[in-house]
């Protein structure tokens, strides 16, 4: 009981730091502007999240929510003037769309096959973004026009990265707030059964081809709304929203800190943004380094960072019981050495 | 078999096998000498084939083990499984016994062919289907249309070509006739009138007091009863627990 | 639009999908391993090949089996990094992985070669076969020799080979394979070697046909799949011929349809297929290596 007392009054705490740093940090436009688009990537990043920590499924098409968000915000904007509660409502339900056509057609696919459908997805969109004309082919969407998202004679508008901030971070509540609920709703809990023992899943009465599609459905539009604000921040959309790069950021993010951290993504997105911002080594070196983060992780801390606050844990409690008898040293025997 | 220990040519110390903490086997000593056959015997869960799973190095998952297994003089608990397999420490499992898309004839030339080491006798082909008339007649045929029984006729072939020192053998009776059962068990103690080594881990505990030397049973990763197969065959625990009889 | 010359333009460029994909074939039916980094391991050995070529001056034939040299070095690099997920089965991380290394490789590749496209020209690729008003270079038949010679090879080692048997019996069951005295992880690491040298040849081979720049891949990765999904997973026959059809389908869909929309096209392809047979059109995962 206290425990969540404490977690509800830290909460808030912790939410008010986070908005109150780049002020706190000096408050330049580059700081504003590194903290914008770490809330957007790490709202895009939650999308995924969902689907490989609770459904422990790869999917790769993730990208083209997010590239569905930034184009129907970019497209709506500048060829129809649409304002920006229209463009955010319409990134969100062509999401929905995508994600229930992605999510039909792979229904019934699993593992790599799955994975590898949706990686074609991703390519096969990027390919198309770059070709297709009406959505501006190669040279993409531009003048997509500053974010306006005032009601009734209250003026909500950001011009720039500093006044976009609030509606960022704004995003980044609702995208927490969304994920933190889902994990504990029954759709949640599903999601885990299905993912950990599937057959004890169908066993309870669960199907897991409907909660994997609930789920697609569940994550798409948040990456999705993550692309529309991405839009208005970048104010041109082109097909290099599709680019690998937001791939390894996302799936960067999911894993560095340790599965189903809620704050993990957004930690570990900050992480990579930072050191691309502010201790940035040249593109082609952030490139190895983010790659590298990813595949050391994986490889060496299957439990993120997270993982590595484990042993200092083990250590802590053994100094508090000390006068428990040791045992005597074990060599784990592995089958293949 | 007063000298079991000197002339053993499989030696266990200490092993024990944990998953997750829990202790699965817990054993303190065991040893089979050349020409014996041991019998594990037990309840379902009591860890027998964790143990034969466990000298070999080929447990499943990650479980935590520690202990000594010596293969005649030298120390093999640190090897991995295929370099176990080869210096003659072959364990033929439950159930995982023949490649499906391969013939009977492919399945046995699987075998890894030692060097010619002394104390070790290196079935050939010929020998395996002299052995198991039934494998010859199905050579041809692929190990996924075998029935059980041919299976494991399959699987003790393979093993007894790599020129077992000791072979650990994971209840070969199960699902097979009973007239092939004392087959199985008979050849079981032909070869081991020829020099091999053989824990058996049997759950047909009345069979398997038809051929083993030694008796040890299990329960719960523990060693309980030990002793020459005529004197624990009377224990009351075997008999009431095993063979049925309501008096001894 | 000459139809003859069409075909021969798709057989050119089947043999060519099915070199490329022959690698991750037999990475797949056997250790049951997902590459994502297949496509910028196929640009690291065009890359290599020109480097060879166009920097170092070496003859083409010397330049190949140095690309497949360090394609086959980074196979083993990654294949030692993912081994342990690899045993588990891990796929999620493995896939993941392949997915880091492939990113990798792309910068570390801009970084080495420039980010500048490059033409990788060889003796072969000068040079035309003329038949009346059909016409192709050395270089596309070179490709389709290489491509069949590749494959029966593979196809003889599997099935005649006391090493093609030690792959097929990991490919159908790893642990029993250990229990008859195979080193299952050399065995991995002997595959992963071969997808690196395998796709590494494959781009020395096929890259003089077009431009080549350090961001290329994904076209190559998704054509890989549909050949091997359209195959049957981990089959070699199955994949010559999935290559082969699907080289045709795209020159005809090319020359008839659109030339910008060919991988979209085959990607559909894929599609239609999976949710029709989502295992494939062979036996499915498992099929092993025949």
């Amino acid at each position: 009981m206290t425990a969540r007392r404490l977690r509800s009054l830290a909460l808030p705490l912790v939410g008010l730091l986070v908005f109150v740093a780049p002020t706190v940090l000096g408050g330049s436009g580059s700081v504003y502007s590194a903290a914008v688009l770490i809330a957007i990537f790490a709202v895009m990043a939650y999308g995924l999240d969902v689907i490989v920590s609770d459904l422990g499924e790869v999917s790769l098409a993730h990208t083209v929510f997010f590239a569905v968000g930034s184009y129907t915000a970019a497209w709506l904007s500048t060829k129809a003037g649409a304002g920006a509660w229209l463009t955010l409502a319409a990134s969100i339900g062509m999401a929905l769309l995508f994600a229930a056509v992605i999510g039909l057609v792979t229904l019934r696919l699993r593992e790599f096959v799955f994975s590898l459908v949706t990686y074609a997805v991703a390519v096969v969109a990027m390919s198309v973004a770059a070709n297709w004309a009406f959505i501006g082919g190669s040279d993409g969407l531009r003048g997509v026009p500053m974010l306006d998202l005032s009601i009734a004679g209250l003026p909500l508008t950001a011009r720039n990265d500093r006044e976009l901030w609030p509606y960022a971070f704004g995003l980044l509540a609702i995208a927490l707030y969304l994920v933190d609920r889902f994990r504990h709703s029954r759709l949640g809990a599903a999601a885990i059964m299905t993912h950990l023992n599937p057959r004890l899943a169908t066993m309870s009465g669960i199907d897991p081809a409907r909660v994997r599609l609930q789920v697609f459905l569940f994550s798409a539009p948040i990456s999705a709304a993550a692309g529309w604000l991405y839009a208005y921040q970048r104010a041109y959309v082109s097909a290099d929203v599709l680019e690998n790069y937001f791939l390894i950021l996302m799936l960067t993010a999911v894993v560095l800190v340790g599965r189903r951290q809620l704050l993990g993504p957004l930690a570990a997105t900050a992480l990579v943004l930072l050191q691309e911002k502010f201790f940035s080594l040249g593109g082609y070196v952030d490139k190895i380094v983010l790659g590298s983060v990813l595949i050391v992780v994986l490889a060496f801390f299957p439990h993120g960072l997270m993982g590595l606050a484990q042993p200092v844990r083990q250590i802590v409690r053994r100094l508090f019981k000390s006068r428990e008898p040791s045992q005597p040293a074990m060599t784990t025997v592995e089958n293949p050495k | 078999m007063s000298d079991a220990t000197s002339a053993a040519v499989l030696q266990v110390r200490n092993l024990r096998v944990a998953y997750a903490g829990n202790r699965a086997v817990d054993l303190q000593s065991l040893d089979v000498a050349r020409g014996e056959v041991v019998g594990v015997v037990g309840a379902n869960g009591a860890g027998k084939s964790t143990l034969v799973n466990g000298l070999a190095g080929w447990s499943r998952g990650e479980p935590r083990v520690s202990g000594e297994v010596r293969l005649g003089v030298e120390r093999v608990d640190a090897w991995p499984t295929h370099e176990r397999i080869r210096a003659g420490l072959l364990l033929v499992p439950e159930g995982r016994l023949v490649f499906g898309r391969m013939s009977v004839e492919e399945n046995l030339s699987t075998a890894f062919a030692p060097q010619t080491a002394p104390g070790r006798r290196v079935y050939t082909r010929d020998e395996i289907y002299e052995l198991f008339p039934r494998l010859a007649e199905r050579c041809r045929h692929l190990g996924s249309q075998l029935s059980g029984g041919e299976r494991q006729m399959l699987g003790i072939g393979r093993a007894l070509m790599m020129g077992p020192r000791v072979l650990l053998l994971d209840e070969p009776s199960i699902g097979l006739a009973p007239k092939l059962v004392s087959q199985v068990l008979e050849t079981m103690r032909t070869l081991a009138r020829a020099g091999l080594a053989i824990l058996l881990v049997e759950q047909n505990v009345r069979a398997a007091l038809e051929v083993v030397d030694r008796l040890v049973l299990l329960e719960r990763g523990r060693v309980v009863l030990e002793g020459p197969a005529a004197q624990v065959g009377n224990d009351p625990r075997i008999a009431q627990a095993y063979l049925g009889a309501t008096a001894a | 639009m000459n139809l003859t010359q069409q075909v021969i333009n798709g057989l050119v460029l089947g043999h060519a999908y099915a070199l490329v994909a022959i690698g991750w074939t037999l990475l797949l039916g056997v250790a049951r391993l997902v590459n994502f980094g297949h496509g910028q391991m196929y640009m690291l050995g065009a890359f290599v090949t020109w480097w060879a070529v166009a920097r170092a001056g070496m003859p083409y034939a010397l330049a190949l089996p140095v690309a497949m040299a360090v394609g086959a070095l980074f196979g083993l690099v990654m294949q030692r990094v993912m081994l342990k997920a690899t045993f588990e089965q891990n796929l999620v991380s493995i896939m993941i992985m392949t997915l880091g290394f492939g990113y990798v490789l792309h910068g570390g590749a801009a970084l080495v070669f420039g980010s500048t496209g490059q033409i990788l020209e060889t003796a072969l690729s000068r040079n035309e076969i003329t038949l009346g008003p059909l016409w192709l270079t050395w270089q596309d038949a070179a490709i389709i020799v290489a491509a069949i010679v590749v494959f029966a090879s593979l196809k003889w080692v599997l099935d005649g080979t006391r090493v093609g048997r030690l792959v097929r019996m990991v490919a159908e069951d790893p642990r029993l394979a250990m229990l008859a005295g195979v080193n299952v992880r050399r065995v991995y690491y002997g595959v992963f070697a071969f997808e690196g040298a395998a796709v590494a040849f494959a781009a020395g081979m096929v890259a003089p046909r077009t431009p080549i720049l350090t961001s290329m891949g994904f076209e190559e990765v998704i054509m890989t799949f549909v050949v091997v999904v359209l195959g049957g997973i981990g089959s070699v026959t199955g994949s010559y011929v999935a290559g082969v059809a699907l080289g045709l389908f795209t020159a005809l869909f090319g020359a008839l349809v659109s030339p910008a929309y060919t991988t979209a096209a085959a990607f559909l392809v894929l599609i239609t297929v999976l949710v029709m047979r989502p295992r494939g059109l062979s036996a499915g995962p498992g099929a092993g290596a025949h």
